[in-house]
């Protein structure tokens, strides 16, 4: 069998997001800027996979940083750190940092799909020559990454992963798979490039980067769907797995 | 209808001084079974890095002891990945032409481009240009055998005029092969005169589609080497039992662990938006069979799991496909003892195989 997370729960229980049901309405969010940067990472970041999922191979992480114009909270932006991996046979992309933009987005993110935001600010550029983000908290940056030398690709080209966030729903932690839809209007790729990455700021300790694999920026219409599925952290998820809806 | 094997040779966690040795060892003496038994070809891939799901970075290696073994398998050498970061095209040519004259010419040759970030940029290659250098090899590879001197000045790589040493023992050349995941492989290998090895299992339809489309386009090809291999071949998992609901069970278990490791895989596509790379190829199959719709039913569409009556029937339906050869995978991750693989495959030589023999191909 392939190598599972070796996540000890309850070294990080007190500290999850609290949903208040599975019942999440979705949100459209249309005209959503996505910039999305892939990185192979050193060893030893199985500690933070939960025992559900089994590790990429070769281990590697995504950044991605979004701006919605218009949600039903208003214009904001979110950076999330995703630690990839697979459930069962499916790739996914589990949630260890989130930051976002405004207090209404981060108690909706925490509260209706489960993600661990916390506030913070988010900028996503474009120039001629790079898409650039920077998310700062507390007065400090916590990432610096870019798109260098964007060429157009087809929107179908791309691939969203679903992800995986851990939360607490019913008293019990479980994973919660957000899955939304992508309609891409405008797509490129580029070289990625990390400036900066405070670890710790991303509940994300060991992970260490090491090779850049590809950076995307898409414009599309998207989503924060209902939920469908939760998993039970500690199973693997061929017997864990509960259909919502 | 001819048969063959086709190893992945995976090793199952947790790895021991003797788990690689022990699946080699395996594998060798079903090889050398299969040649008493009849059956036509074996081929061994080359991946790399593929933890648990493949550890056979050096196939030639492996084939050159099946051939040492056996009287009269044929040796499929590939898929050998046709990018230079992985192997030099000289190397590929003299390296067929030891293993051909070796085995005294048996070798058959596959070729493809690689499909996983783990393994691309394991050798720092870049997804985009791998079908542009395939190609290349391709055209480049017949002339190297058959050539008394050789010269090229390419895209990804040239020489000078040289004469490559030794020729390959087959005369003009052994068989050439494409290896056909993703949806359209076939028609590439077609243009270039080249045989569809087929690396996805089951599906009639599509596969029956595929393989007409593949056959009208061949009859317009430019022939890379200095003959035309307009042979399909397919891949298959086998499990032979008298008893279908024991076969059925062990040959789905086989079936799933192969699936399962497979979709831990990290494909260029997951993670490297490519126009060279426009599907998942194997994978999403591999994930339906593994967990979709098709792992409710008995057995996944056209697999040859079953007593050696329902093996047959199915065989059958890939011959009204249009297939020509059908390479077995026997065993994944040794989820089935080695006992039981070689009963399998005794069974399937004796009631399966003779209903098939003396056919033309």
């Amino acid at each position: 069998m392939p190598l599972f997370g070796e996540l000890e729960l309850a070294t990080i229980a007190g500290g999850l997001p609290v949903m208040k049901d599975l019942d999440t309405d979705a949100w459209e969010l249309p005209k959503a800027e996505i910039l999305q940067l892939a990185c192979e990472i050193a060893d030893g970041s199985r500690v933070l996979l939960p025992r559900a999922l089994h590790p990429a191979i070769p281990e590697y992480v995504t950044f991605v940083v979004t701006r919605y114009p218009e949600s039903p909270v208003g214009p904001f932006s979110v950076a999330q750190l995703r630690l990839m991996a697979r459930a069962g046979v499916h790739p996914r992309g589990y949630v260890l940092g989130v930051v976002a933009s405004s207090a209404g987005a981060v108690a909706a993110l925490r509260e209706r799909w489960g993600y661990p935001a916390t506030i913070g600010e988010i900028a996503l550029r474009r120039y001629h020559d790079r898409v650039a983000a920077t998310v700062r908290q507390d007065g400090r940056s916590i990432l610096e990454l870019a798109l260098v030398d964007p060429e157009i690709v087809s929107g179908g080209d791309l691939q969203y992963i679903h992800g995986v966030t851990l939360a607490r729903v019913d008293g019990a932690a479980q994973l919660v798979q957000v899955d939304p839809h992508y309609t891409v209007h405008q797509a490129s790729r580029g070289r990625p490039a990390v400036s900066r990455f405070e670890a710790v700021a991303w509940n994300a300790g060991p992970v260490e980067l090491t090779t850049p694999i590809a950076a995307s920026v898409s414009t599309c219409d998207t989503d924060l769907p209902r939920i469908r599925f939760v998993m039970d952290p500690e199973m693997p998820v061929i017997r864990g797995t509960r259909k919502v809806r | 209808m001819k048969f063959g094997l086709f190893y992945e040779l995976s090793v199952p966690r947790p790895w021991t001084r003797e788990s690689e040795r022990t699946v080699y060892d395996n594998a060798l003496e079903q090889v050398k079974l299969a040649d008493e038994l009849g059956f036509d070809q074996v081929w061994a891939v080359e991946h790399h890095f593929l933890e648990e799901y493949s550890h056979c970075p050096a196939p030639e290696l492996f084939l050159t002891a099946c051939a040492m073994l056996t009287k009269r398998i044929r040796v499929g050498f590939g898929i050998v990945v046709c990018v230079p970061e992985f192997n030099h095209p000289i190397k590929i040519a003299e390296r067929t032409a030891v293993l051909d004259i070796l085995s005294g010419g048996r070798v058959e040759v596959g070729t493809g481009r690689s499909a996983t970030w783990t393994e691309l940029a394991g050798f720092n290659a870049s997804p985009d240009v791998t079908k542009k250098s395939w190609d290349e090899f391709v055209r480049c590879l017949p002339k190297m055998w058959t050539s008394e001197k050789f010269e090229f000045e390419g895209e990804f790589w040239s020489m000078p005029r040289r004469t490559i040493l030794p020729k390959v023992y087959q005369r003009p050349h052994p068989p050439m092969w494409v290896a056909v995941t993703s949806p359209g492989t076939e028609l590439d290998a077609a243009d270039r005169g080249l045989g569809s090895l087929g690396l996805t299992f089951g599906q009639f339809a599509e596969q029956e589609r595929r393989i007409a489309e593949y056959r009208r386009r061949i009859q317009l090809c430019e022939p890379v080497g200095e003959f035309v291999n307009d042979q399909v071949s397919t891949v298959n998992f086998l499990y032979c039992h008298e008893d279908d609901a024991v076969a059925l069970t062990t040959g789905r278990q086989m079936a799933n662990h192969f699936n399962y490791l497979a979709a831990q895989l990290m494909s260029v596509r997951e993670t490297y938006p490519s126009k060279s790379y426009p599907s998942l190829g194997l994978l999403p199959q591999l994930r339906r069979q593994a967990t979709g719709p098709d792992a409710s039913e008995q057995a996944g569409e056209g697999l040859c799991l079953g007593g050696p009556e329902r093996i047959t029937r199915t065989l059958r339906r890939w011959e009204a496909c249009g297939v020509d050869r059908v390479n077995f995978l026997i065993n994944t991750a040794e989820s089935i003892p080695q006992a039981d693989v070689l009963a399998s495959l005794r069974l399937f030589g004796r009631e399966v195989m003779p209903a098939f023999a003396g056919e033309k191909s």
